[in-house]
This record gives structure tokens, C-alpha cells and sequence, in this order.
């Protein structure tokens, strides 16, 4: 069989012109393209012996298309692959059971220079002058698998640390506050005061510490994602944040979200929380859908007051002396995780009571 | 078991050392903790209501011990015996006793098989101690089972506010104890024809 690398007649420089000329130079316009695209592509016969390599190999493998055609597939494998692909190939051939998808999986490669890089690949099989081939079309994405994984390295590390540093932050704490407590049981009612402000700037200590955990927890990536309903879930952060004299309402039907459940549940925490916080003893907060682009959580305070809006999600952020500041911190990184969109606004239909819009979402 | 009427009367603070005088009429608290300060706010804290002894390592808590006490507050870090070991050694000598950790250490998911009662994070006031100390202490008038199940399903509510559902899931310990929850729950309802119905709900009823 001729190979397929012999250069086309007619070469792969052409002018737009030439395209439309006839069939035999469409021919020579797909070899161009595939000769000249920047993703490699390399086709092999049934015993892995390169057929074809396009110019992008040079780039990709540092092997030129010449150096790799006749050689055996493996040349471009790291050594761990070698069997795995030979077995795959044979199984294959036999029974037609692919061992691999076919489409869009990573698989590492060996470079000429020895080391591994990252590649997306396609496969394809197809015949050619009556022989079974396989192509595979292959891009380059060391880069960006390498970033992931540093990100991945550098958000485990912050929660690693923000857990060390909390945690040993718990225990003189709770010593400081057991020295306070003593200290009232004996203090004269002036000194008294002094130490209850004391105690009430402890509470605010923990409070940061168990934010700064929490917001640690956000760079996580979202775990196992199902269909919430959000009265469910916003019922049950209800019960940990909300008062007596507060209401939850839901407009009808508030629907369901596709969503990890108890990263929501965070979310929810802190809106509701915040509302609870800000709106003023008896507020009435509602969670409802936004027609299937998302929902929302609306309140009947004062707004955002003085609050400036562009500043909300900012980590320390706050409105308030209760506030750590980092609750709509919080807020955005779940929503961010899930990739959604948190936005503020004040809401026209309660008088201007705030109101946090989250958009983007599946399954709304 | 009775609660005495007596109002705080300094003994808990002073009666740190490692035996106090037990007035026979009030539940006997044993503080353990390498945190001279803690063990004495919580002493303090509980002196209202409770016979409160000390013990600064686990060691001295283990020598301490006897059928007199009713709760033991365990810290989980301490130099020589730890909480957990200690732990091992009380229920080793089968004391009728219930054990809360009170802890900085976030509840990992070995937790799941620690024998305790109940898991108290740091840090921890006057308030929360009470309530906790108080319903282990009223356990003590309930058929065994439901001290059974107030503690599986502490350790279970602890487990759960610490992990992600989806790691929980995949760890064997964490399943059974939800089989071994629903399997008391089955049974409490059984026994608890006749009993003090008002104070049981107030008890269990968020279990």
C-alpha cells in the first residue's frame, strides 16, 4: 500500500480559488487541513505502525511526521501503556468491544524529549485503500491539566491550614473564656462590665473561626450533585437560623435545583441568617423560583442601607458590628462552585428590602 | 435521680481536687482536662446543680472514678493518657457512667466507633454544658435502650454536621450506626409503654 504521507499532487499551498476548482483539489484541501490543523493526528494500521502523522506532531511529540512514520505507535507512549494498548488493540480487533471511549479522553503521552504530556484524544477508525486504520486526533492540554492540579494542591493546602489554625485556635479559647468565667464570678459589678464586653469579643472570635472554616470548605470542589427542593432545604436552614418572630414564606411553587445538597443548605444558612440579621426582628423572608433560571431570596428590611452593594461579597465585608463579614462570601463561592451567579439587589415590590438573586442554575 | 435544690455555694470552684465531698442528693460531674482554668469554669458553671470533681489527665480521672459519678467531661488531647484512651479504660471497667467528650478536636470519622454519650465541640459556656450535662443525667431514668440510642444518634448528628453525605455513605462504620439507629428507634417505641411520656419527648424527641 502507498502511504498515505506521499505529498498530494498539487501540494497544500492553495489559494482560496483553487477550492472551488473541482474535486480533485478538495481532496488536497482536506489533506491541507489535516496536514496543517493544530491538533496532532497520527493514523496506524491494526499492528500500531503509524501510517500518517500531520505537522503538528513536530509540535505536540517533537518527533516530525517523517521520524514517526513506519515506527511503531508506542513510540509515542509512555512504557506503562505499552501492553495495555497492545492487548486493547488485539481485543478489539477480535471482538469489536472498545476498552476506551472514544471521544474526548485524556490519556498522557511520551514527548520526544522523554517527558510526559497530557493529551485530549479523539479516536476514529475508518478504512483506507482497503485497510482497516485508526486515527487519532490529539491536542495538547499539559498546561492546563498541570494548573488544575496546582489549584487543586494549593485549595487543599488552605483548608488543610484554616483547619490546623482554627482547631488550635478552639482550645485557648475555650481556656480564655473559662478564665473570664472565674474572674466574673468573683468581679465587682464595674469590672464586671469590662469583662462581659471581654466575653462578647471571645464570642466574636469564634464565630470568625468557624466562618474562616467554612469559607476554607468553599475552594472545595461541590461533592455529588441531585435534585433539591429548595422548600426542603431552605425549611431546613430555617431551623438553624431563623427566630420566632421571623417568617419563612415560599412563593408557589419554589421548585428544585440540581445541586449538592449541603452546600446549599450552607447557602441558604447564610441568606436567611443574613435576612434574620438585618431585616429586623419580624421579617418576613420568601425563597421562590425565577422561572426556571434560578431563585431567589427576598426580605422585607431596610436594604442595603449605606451597605455599598459592589462590596457585599467581599471577604470582612460588613454591614453590621454582629457580622464576620465573610457570610455573602460564603454565599458566592457555593454559588460559584455550582456554577451559578449571586446578585443583589433591593427589591421594589418590598420596599426596598433586600433582595439575592441566584441565576444560571440547572433544574430550577 | 434527683436534682438537689441547693443553690451554688462556692463548692465547685473550691472543691477542684481530685475527690471533692459528694453530697449524696446531687448528680456527680467529673471534669477531665489538662486546662486548669477549664476544669474550674466548668466546676464553677455546674456547681449550681452538680457535685463537680477534677481530674487534670487521664490518669487521675481513671483513679478518681468510682460509682458515684454520674457524667464525665473528657478533653480528647492531654498529655499521657488521651481523651480516647481514657475513654477505653471507663468503659472497660463497666462503670454505669455517661461520658461526653468536650473537645477542640473536630469529630473525624473514627468517631464512629468511640463508646461515648455525647460530643461537645469548644468552645462551650454555662448554657450549652447545662443542657447537655442534664439530659445525660436524665438518661439514668430510662430503660438502657434509650441511652443506647441517645447515643448512636448524638454520634450520628455529629458526623453529620462535620461530613459531606456522599463521603458518609461510602464509610462502613458510619452505615452501620444508622442501621443500629433505626434498629433502636424500632425498639424504643416498644418500651416505652408506661413511661414518663412529657419528659422522654423532652429528652429524645429530636433524636
Amino acid at each position: 500500500m502507498s502511504s498515505p504521507n506521499a505529498p498530494p499532487d498539487g501540494g497544500s499551498d492553495l489559494a482560496p480559488a483553487d477550492i472551488a476548482a473541482g474535486e480533485f483539489l478538495d481532496r488536497a484541501f482536506f489533506r491541507s487541513l489535516v496536514d496543517n490543523g493544530s491538533d496532532a493526528i497520527v493514523t496506524i494500521n491494526e499492528d500500531s505502525e503509524i501510517l500518517y502523522a500531520n505537522r503538528a506532531t513536530e509540535r505536540v511529540f517533537g518527533h516530525s511526521p517523517d521520524a514517526l512514520v513506519g515506527e511503531p505507535l508506542t513510540t509515542i507512549m509512555p512504557e506503562r501503556f505499552h501492553d495495555g494498548h497492545h492487548e486493547a488493540i488485539a481485543a478489539y480487533v477480535r471482538t469489536g468491544v472498545r476498552k476506551l471511549d472514544w471521544s474526548g479522553i485524556q490519556l498522557p503521552a511520551r514527548h520526544a524529549s522523554g517527558e510526559e504530556i497530557q493529551l485530549d484524544i479523539t479516536f476514529e477508525e475508518h478504512r483506507y485503500e482497503g485497510e482497516r486504520v485508526f486515527s487519532g486526533i490529539m491536542r495538547d492540554v499539559t498546561e492546563r491539566v498541570e494548573r488544575t492540579r496546582r489549584l487543586e494542591r494549593q485549595t487543599e493546602q488552605l483548608e488543610q491550614f484554616a483547619s490546623v489554625v482554627s482547631h488550635d485556635l478552639r482550645d485557648p479559647l475555650q481556656a480564655a473564656k473559662a478564665g473570664l468565667a472565674l474572674a466574673r464570678s468573683r468581679a465587682s459589678d464595674d469590672v464586671d462590665d469590662t469583662l462581659g464586653e471581654v466575653e462578647t469579643r471571645l464570642d466574636r472570635m469564634n464565630e470568625l473561626i468557624e466562618d474562616v472554616l467554612e469559607l476554607a470548605k468553599r475552594g472545595r470542589a461541590i461533592g455529588e450533585t441531585e435534585r433539591v427542593e429548595l422548600r426542603s432545604v431552605a425549611g431546613s436552614a430555617w431551623e438553624t437560623v431563623g427566630t420566632d418572630a421571623a417568617t419563612l414564606a415560599f412563593a408557589d411553587p419554589p421548585g428544585a435545583v440540581e445541586a449538592d445538597e449541603e452546600r446549599l443548605l450552607a447557602l441558604f444558612e447564610n441568606l436567611l441568617g443574613n435576612a434574620v440579621e438585618h431585616g429586623g426582628p419580624d421579617v418576613r423572608v420568601e425563597v421562590g423560583g425565577l422561572d426556571g433560571a434560578g431563585f431567589y431570596v427576598a426580605d422585607d428590611g431596610p436594604g442595603f442601607g449605606a451597605v455599598d452593594p459592589d462590596r457585599l461579597f467581599d471577604h470582612g465585608y460588613t454591614g453590621s458590628d454582629a457580622g464576620t463579614g465573610f457570610g455573602l462570601s460564603i454565599v458566592e463561592g457555593i454559588a460559584a462552585a455550582h456554577g451559578w451567579t449571586v446578585t443583589a439587589t433591593e427589591d421594589e415590590d418590598r420596599n426596598g428590602g433586600a433582595r439575592f438573586e441566584v441565576t444560571g442554575v440547572s433544574g430550577a | 435521680m434527683s436534682r438537689g435544690d441547693e443553690e451554688g455555694d462556692g463548692n465547685g470552684a473550691a472543691g477542684t481536687a481530685a475527690s471533692g465531698t459528694v453530697d449524696a442528693d446531687r448528680p456527680v460531674v467529673l471534669v477531665v482536662d489538662d486546662e486548669e482554668m477549664t476544669t474550674e469554669a466548668v466546676a464553677l458553671w455546674l456547681g449550681d446543680g452538680y457535685e463537680v470533681l477534677t481530674a487534670y489527665s487521664g490518669e487521675a480521672a481513671l483513679e478518681t472514678l468510682d460509682d458515684r459519678v454520674d457524667v464525665v467531661l473528657l478533653d480528647r488531647h492531654m498529655p499521657g493518657l488521651s481523651g480516647s484512651e481514657t475513654l477505653a479504660r471507663i468503659r472497660e471497667r463497666e462503670f454505669d457512667v455517661r461520658v461526653a467528650m468536650l473537645t477542640a478536636v473536630d469529630p473525624e470519622l473514627g468517631v464512629a466507633e468511640m463508646p461515648f454519650d455525647a460530643y461537645l465541640l469548644k468552645p462551650v459556656d454555662d448554657d450549652s454544658l447545662h443542657e447537655t450535662v442534664e439530659r445525660l443525667c436524665r438518661l439514668a431514668d430510662y430503660d438502657d435502650t434509650v441511652g443506647e440510642l441517645y447515643a448512636v444518634a448524638q454520634k450520628r448528628a455529629v458526623l453529620e454536621s462535620e461530613h459531606p453525605p456522599g463521603i458518609l455513605e461510602e464509610n462502613e462504620e458510619y452505615r452501620t450506626l444508622v442501621e443500629e439507629h433505626e434498629r433502636l428507634q424500632g425498639e424504643t417505641r416498644e418500651v416505652t409503654g408506661g413511661m414518663d411520656w412529657a419528659g422522654f419527648e423532652r429528652l429524645v424527641g429530636d433524636l
